[in-house]
């Protein structure tokens, strides 16, 4: 039994939090107000920033780039990213993540060559087309199809809420190449480059929070694309898709607690500050127990994550559902810190020149993006009576 | 980081949870029913070295580390022991046996400790007042020196194991205007002149446990039965800080995992409207939280235990933490473990219905969750 960080994991919590403070924070409330157009460029230099500190490349091998951290480290990493910019932790996130760890995990060695080292340097952008309007926690149900003619596939059906789009160079989609043989064996993900004709991305989504991170439909339309395309094999990819989202419930995570973090330190430091009958308020305890509340979800939620990181670096057969418990938590619990942050600061949390509505904004996505959580709730319950007979 | 435990270890729990259920369990209803403290689960429970787990071996322990002790806590809770006879287990060895070994001299060591591990004798703790409980620096019990005797006056209450206890650390001061620096320990036996215990309240939970006033009127102890020093008495209670917040909710953790593997059956055989209801998604719902709510504890209090197996000083975010979170959200997953069981989990003879009783002492005992927060919130404003 262990809990403390070692010396590795020590230095790499303090130096991304010295450089996201720096590089990411500042930048943070201007990403959330900014055009559409304004976002786009914004976020890209974000993520080549990341990339300048070896943060895209945690996640990956030293041959394309990376330095193969354990999945801790790259959570220790990624509170300091979502502590300072939740949307350059999403879109950062979607990039070197859901689009690069199926490359590493499936991938030929042709398609990482192709693509893994300027995912790593934050050249190339990333996107994961999963999702469809009437296919997300019913992932199976997605209409999107693949049809073999000669050495090329063609793909028609449309994706939404795809994280990145409007700036994606290269996208992963999943689409039916046998929709009778059922998800298992019937589903393809394919590597789509932007320019290919029958590629069309729809209009950034205008977003409550994560505004920073852009957001879009993906529409294919006849889009042809070569068997090269085909992400190691033919019908692995739900299969391929439910595999990547393990990681991507841990990453979930990990923003929630980043901004339930960023909450309760604004409260804190302001608490501190701001006098009422004479007093700084962190002297009620209205106002210091709604802090201590925040430390408590905050403190139980990175455990949470740890546990599902180490769970997951060693294979432990309950993994899936130890990331499970810790996106519910750290995601329910942000919500609840932002909101008890707004009420810390009062009349000012209302208003966009104090950081908390912005967070409580964010915060919200982190109980429906990654699989909602409804559908942890059904796996964490299902895990449990599937061993009662 | 790690968050396994070796083979010896998960062997170790095992055994204590085999033991429990067929040798302890089936004394734990009618206990609690009858608000019993039951000698036979006593003598079980030191038969298999339980209440003696972290002592040296030439003291009557087994020398475990308090990773070992907590699982042990966690397999009885798990096993489905009722938390009178934890809490029990849990004051005698961790706040009274352990702070008499940690500070007693060698003849004190000697003449208490093996026989407090063995359970022949019972210990208990007396720090708690009538006018003293979140406020314990104000405790106004007094000890006055007289020739070759201390003078004990005063009284203590909710005091766990007193009613059937053969030795007491009682806590008094030897200067109220000392506040915390006035705090002296004493050891204290059932036949010293001046000491009597009240009748065993009737409390909602943790019935099984005898609990009771402890009344001091011009009790005579000898000066050989001052332990550790003059004054210092305040910090040995902080002390047992780190077994209060790992040890002694390890049996609640223990005690939420009895709560899914119960509902969880429960949910499987109970059938409504053509249906086993854990069909339903808000029965899936509750079972999912009580889960969540186990494991988190489970990270919290084995934090606790590891921070004292490694030598780290005591870290007060990280017991506080651990007591609030077991607590407030051990209630409420009491709570849902009883709405599964509907009906049902009103009645006694589910066991889901006794650890709701149970839980809320978690919010209370040894620190309520409104000074965790105060400790929370006076290390943030730091």
């Amino acid at each position: 039994m262990n809990y403390s960080l070692n010396d590795v994991q020590k230095s790499i919590k303090d130096n991304l939090s010295t450089f996201c403070n720096k590089e990411l924070a500042p930048r943070a409330p201007l990403l959330d107000t900014a055009s559409h157009e304004e976002v786009q460029v914004l976020i890209k230099e974000n993520i080549k920033k990341l990339a300048t500190i070896g943060y895209l490349g945690m996640p990956h091998e030293d041959k394309y780039g990376g330095t193969n951290l354990d999945l801790l480290s790259q959570a220790i990493a990624g509170e300091e990213v979502a502590r300072t910019c939740a949307s350059t932790f999403l879109s950062a996130g979607a990039s070197n993540g859901l689009f690069g760890m199926p490359l590493k995990m499936f991938g030929t060695d042709e398609q990482k060559d192709k693509y893994l080292p300027g995912i790593i340097k934050g050249e190339l952008i990333g996107s994961f087309g999963l999702t469809e309007p009437e296919a997300g926690t019913d992932a199976a149900a997605i209409k999107t199809t693949a049809v073999k003619k000669g050495n090329e596939w063609i793909i028609n059906g449309s994706k939404t809420f795809i994280t990145n789009a409007p700036i994606t160079d290269v996208c992963l989609v999943m689409a039916y190449n046998d929709k009778a043989a059922g998800p298992g064996s019937g589903v393809t993900a394919f590597v789509v480059e932007r320019d290919t004709p029958g590629f069309v991305v729809g209009k950034p989504f205008d977003k409550l929070g994560f505004r920073g991170s852009p957001t879009a439909e993906i529409f294919l339309e006849d889009c042809k694309v070569p068997q090269s395309a085909v992400l190691g094999q033919v019908g692995a990819g739900f299969i391929q898709a439910m595999q990547t989202l393990e990681y991507g419930r841990i990453g979930m995570a990990t923003v929630s607690l980043g901004i339930a973090v960023a909450c309760m330190d604004a409260a804190n430091a302001y608490s501190k500050e701001r006098k009422a009958f004479g007093k700084p308020i962190n002297r009620y305890q209205e106002i210091s127990f709604k802090l201590a509340d925040m430390m408590i979800m905050t403190d139980i939620a990175r455990m949470l994550i740890q546990k599902a990181a180490w769970a997951k670096d060693v294979k432990d057969p309950e993994s899936a559902i130890f990331a499970s418990c810790a996106k519910l938590f750290a995601s329910e619990s942000a919500t609840k810190i932002a909101s008890m942050a707004i009420q810390v600061f009062g009349g000012y949390g209302y208003i966009k020149e104090f950081p908390v509505e912005r967070l409580y904004r964010d915060a919200k996505l982190g109980e429906i993006g990654e699989g909602t959580s409804e559908i942890q709730r059904v796996l964490i319950a299902k895990s449990i009576l599937n061993k009662i007979h | 980081m790690e968050f396994g435990f070796s083979e010896e270890q998960l062997m170790f729990r095992e055994s204590v949870y085999k033991y429990a259920k067929n040798e302890i369990v089936p004394f734990c209803e009618e206990a609690d029913l009858k608000a019993e403290f039951n000698a036979e689960v006593w003598k079980k429970l030191g038969d298999m070295g339980l209440l003696g787990l972290p002592f040296p071996e030439d003291y009557g322990g087994s020398g475990a580390d308090v990773v070992t002790c907590c699982l042990a806590g966690e397999a009885l809770g798990h096993a489905g022991v009722d938390s009178g006879h934890m809490l029990a287990l849990g004051a005698h060895t961790y706040l009274c046996t352990d702070t008499l070994f940690k500070h007693g001299n060698e003849n004190q060591r000697k003449r208490y400790v093996p026989k407090l591990a063995s359970g022949e004798w019972i210990g208990c703790m007396g720090l708690t007042e009538p006018g003293a409980g979140s406020d314990a620096a104000s405790i106004q019990t007094t000890a006055i020196k007289k020739g070759d005797r201390w003078i004990l006056n005063g009284s203590k209450t909710f005091i766990t194991n007193a009613p059937v206890s053969d030795v007491c650390v009682v806590y008094a001061t030897v200067d109220k205007s000392l506040k915390q620096s006035g705090i002296t320990a004493f050891i204290v036996e059932k036949g010293f002149k001046g000491y009597s215990t009240g009748k065993p309240f009737h409390k909602m939970g943790v019935r099984a446990s005898a609990t009771s006033e402890v009344i001091l009127e011009d009790c005579e102890i000898p000066e050989e039965n001052l332990l550790g020093e003059v004054g210092h008495g305040f910090m040995y209670t902080h002390e047992t800080l780190s077994w209060d917040r790992s040890a002694l909710l390890a049996p609640y953790v223990g005690g939420m995992m009895f709560m899914i593997d119960q509902c969880a059956r429960y949910a499987t055989d109970r059938v409504q409207f053509g249906k086993p209801i854990k069909a339903f998604q808000a029965i899936q719902h509750k079972l999912a939280d009580i889960k969540v709510t186990m494991e988190a504890s489970r990270l919290a209090v084995y934090r606790v235990a590891y921070d004292k197996d490694a030598g780290l000083p005591l870290n007060h975010m990280h017991t506080s933490i651990a007591k609030a979170f077991v607590g407030d959200w051990g209630m409420q997953a009491a709570s849902d473990a009883v709405q599964i069981f509907g009906g049902y989990g009103y009645i006694h003879e589910y066991p889901v219905e006794r650890l709701l009783r149970d839980a809320k002492l978690g919010q209370i005992g040894g620190g309520t969750s409104e000074i965790q927060r105060f400790i929370i919130s006076r290390v943030m404003s730091l």
